[in-house]
């Protein structure tokens, strides 16, 4: 069955030493960045993007996949034991998992998040090879005006599942788009905002933006406080929940895992939206909590972990199979994938299908490294821990600059990282979130392509976004998105949710 | 007026400043017709949409049921050091190789931190140049600037 021989040739490709290593290189990279507060992954791929130009393509992806789903392994460590997220989407296990720390069962919180994370890793990586040929059927169908309305439908996902005002995530959508747009015009050769400024001419590094508005702007945020970690090394314990707990987290592991694996793959979605999603789900249906979720319940740690792990990995379902990435990560593997000469889309299923199928086979590969790694190197995160940021953020800053450097052997782009980093940080003081922006920057380009091929294909008439059938139905999906998100109930629900997570 | 929002103003002057700006550029390039948009085409009316945005963003702010906020205030120091670090390494790493222009960099982004301590700068740029040099020049084979320009 095609399904089989396709994992085949996908584990044979993530077998060979080289890309296990690479697969290795990037789960570690990613545990340390989810571990260690104030970087997180979309900075971390950022950085490391150039430095994976020597490499072969899909042991560059392997890579940087690793460090997505890593990050949410190393995320939940932080979490549980010192009640500071290590990354986003690992907020939500704060609430429960430094409660059960307290209690001295930050071995158990630790244990059942690696186990429930690989439980859903494996899962869903099942899932990622089960629904991409389909789905690439599916986006043969598609035309011009569908790219363009698909892109739409993904953007306004990406905004409304994301926290904070929805007209402010819009406007940073449109903005990214702008920024996109600098550089030269494909179709007519010209230089637009460039100013005479012969680095432009292929646009604003998107490495760079994303290093100056991500890694540089929250450097200067977090200098801003005084630091005060608490970190409860001496009563770890047992690594491994009991059999009473680990019967008691199943069923949230498996919640966890079927929801996370739905919402990773929405435009917008991925790991932060699973484990909000999960979390709250899971306080819902659980009667009775013993203890109360928020004071030490474990199904608290194990579905949002579950879902964080299972939202990543599916969250490349949608890049993999239309080349449309529904998240800002996904942005980055997008742009991964054009520098290393791969058109993202349909075709790369069939004219690329090692790196395809070893991609996915590689996610599996990685699920068990972490799983297995994880557990007896704790002792070194934790120890990690205890690092204080002031030594901390001069190296960064020091990967950041080489890392842009890498990409033009160019100053003048360090110079713009530099200055993103000030517009960076102007956002983050007017609370507008970047990512909608990275998400944006990304797809600026390509929605100007597929709208003016669309408009050109309908001899400028506009409504042809909304006779063909399919572009319809994804406007419709938009529209109702926005409307949904609109509504009272929906608005306090998701006000719930990020309000848990200040 | 009293701005009662002032999050939410600023963000939306900040964005109908943007908006104005890639719109009125825009004008220095051909607009086209919808079937063959010009280069100017999508820029404008995004930068449009922008302004719209940010009109109402501002407007929302101004409201008299806004919820009330305030901008934290803006901390010029750690803003200064650690982007003047990045800006300073930018304009050292040709002339002076990316070993020399690190020690720049940790040295003055670690002035940015309130908790700064000479031994450990040092010794942390220490570490760091050795790291990247086994990391990034030795193993990744980087093509960057190592020594100072003088040195060949």
């Amino acid at each position: 069955m095609d399904l089989v021989h396709n994992l085949a040739l996908g584990f044979s490709t993530a077998l060979s030493l080289q890309n296990l290593l690479y697969a290795l290189a990037g789960t570690l990279i990613g545990t340390l960045i989810g571990v260690l507060p104030g970087i997180g992954p979309i900075a971390t791929i950022a950085m490391l993007l150039p430095t994976t130009y020597s490499l072969a393509p899909t042991s560059a992806l392997i890579m940087l996949a690793g460090i997505y789903y890593g990050a949410q392994y190393g995320g939940s460590t932080t979490s549980i034991l010192v009640n500071i997220p290590g990354e986003s989407s690992s907020v939500v296990t704060c609430i429960d998992g430094y409660q059960m720390a307290r209690q001295g069962k930050a071995g158990a919180a630790l244990g059942i998040a690696a186990i429930g994370s690989f439980i859903a890793g494996c899962f869903s990586t099942v899932l990622v090879a089960a629904f991409a040929p389909p789905l690439t059927e599916l986006a043969f169908k598609f035309g011009p005006a569908e790219y363009f309305s698909l892109m739409v439908l993904g953007l306004i996902g990406a905004v409304v599942l994301a926290s904070g005002s929805l007209l402010k995530a819009i406007g940073m959508i449109v903005l990214g788009l702008l920024l996109g747009l600098v550089g030269t015009d494909v179709n007519s050769g010209v230089m637009r905002y460039a100013f005479d400024v012969p680095e432009l001419a292929d646009g604003l590094g998107f490495v760079g933006v994303a290093m100056g508005v991500f890694g540089f702007a929250e450097i200067i945020a977090n200098l801003e406080q005084k630091e005060k970690r608490e970190v409860f090394t001496s009563k770890v314990g047992s690594l491994l929940p009991t059999m009473k707990e680990f019967i008691y987290s199943a069923p949230a592991i498996a919640r966890g895992t079927v929801l996370g694996s739905l919402l990773g793959i929405l435009p917008g979605g991925g790991a932060l939206l699973a484990s909000f999603a999960s979390y709250s789900f899971e306080k819902k249906i659980t009667r009775n909590p013993d203890p109360p979720f928020g004071q030490g319940n474990i199904r608290g740690v194990a579905a949002p972990e579950s879902a964080n792990n299972a939202g990543a990995q599916t969250s490349f379902i949608p890049m993999l199979t239309l080349g449309i990435p529904p998240n800002a990560v996904m942005a980055l593997m997008v742009g991964a994938m054009t520098i290393h000469n791969i058109q993202p889309g349909p075709q790369v299923m069939t004219s690329n299908p090692s790196l395809f199928w070893g991609l996915i086979a590689s996610m599996w590969i990685g699920n068990l490294m972490l799983v297995i790694l994880n557990l007896p190197l704790i002792g070194v995160w934790i120890q990690l821990l205890k690092v204080p940021y002031r030594l901390l953020y001069p190296a960064i800053l020091v990967f950041c600059c080489i890392g842009v450097y890498a990409v033009n052997n160019t100053t003048f782009d360090v110079m713009l990282t530099a200055a993103f980093g000030a517009i960076g940080y102007l956002f983050h003081k007017l609370h507008c979130e970047p990512a909608p922006l990275i998400l944006g920057f990304i797809l600026g380009p390509m929605m100007e392509e597929n709208l003016r091929r669309a408009m050109l294909l309908s001899r400028g008439d506009p409504t042809t976004f909304f006779t063909r059938p399919l572009s319809l139905t994804l406007l419709i999906m938009a529209a109702a998105l926005l409307v949904i998100v609109t509504l009272p109930a929906i608005k306090k629900g998701r006000e719930e949710a990020f309000l848990e997570a200040d | 007026m009293t701005i009662k929002n002032e999050k939410d103003f600023w963000s939306g002057v900040m964005f109908i400043v943007f908006g104005l700006f890639f719109a009125l550029f825009a004008q220095n390039y051909v607009f086209g017709t919808p079937q063959r948009m010009g280069p100017a085409y999508f820029p404008t009316l995004l930068g449009g949409l922008l302004v719209l945005i940010g009109a109402v963003i501002a407007a929302s702010g101004l409201a008299r049921n806004a919820t009330p906020t305030k901008i934290d205030k803006f901390h010029f120091g750690p803003l200064l050091w650690v982007l003047g670090s990045v800006v300073v390494y930018g304009a050292l790493l040709k002339p002076a190789g990316v070993l020399l222009a690190m020690f720049v960099l940790v040295g003055i982004s670690s002035m940015g931190s309130h908790e700064f301590r000479w031994k450990e700068v040092i010794g942390l740029s220490f570490v760091m140049a050795l790291l990247t040099w086994v990391v990034f020049i030795w193993g990744l084979k980087l093509t960057i600037p190592v020594w100072p320009a003088f040195m060949g």
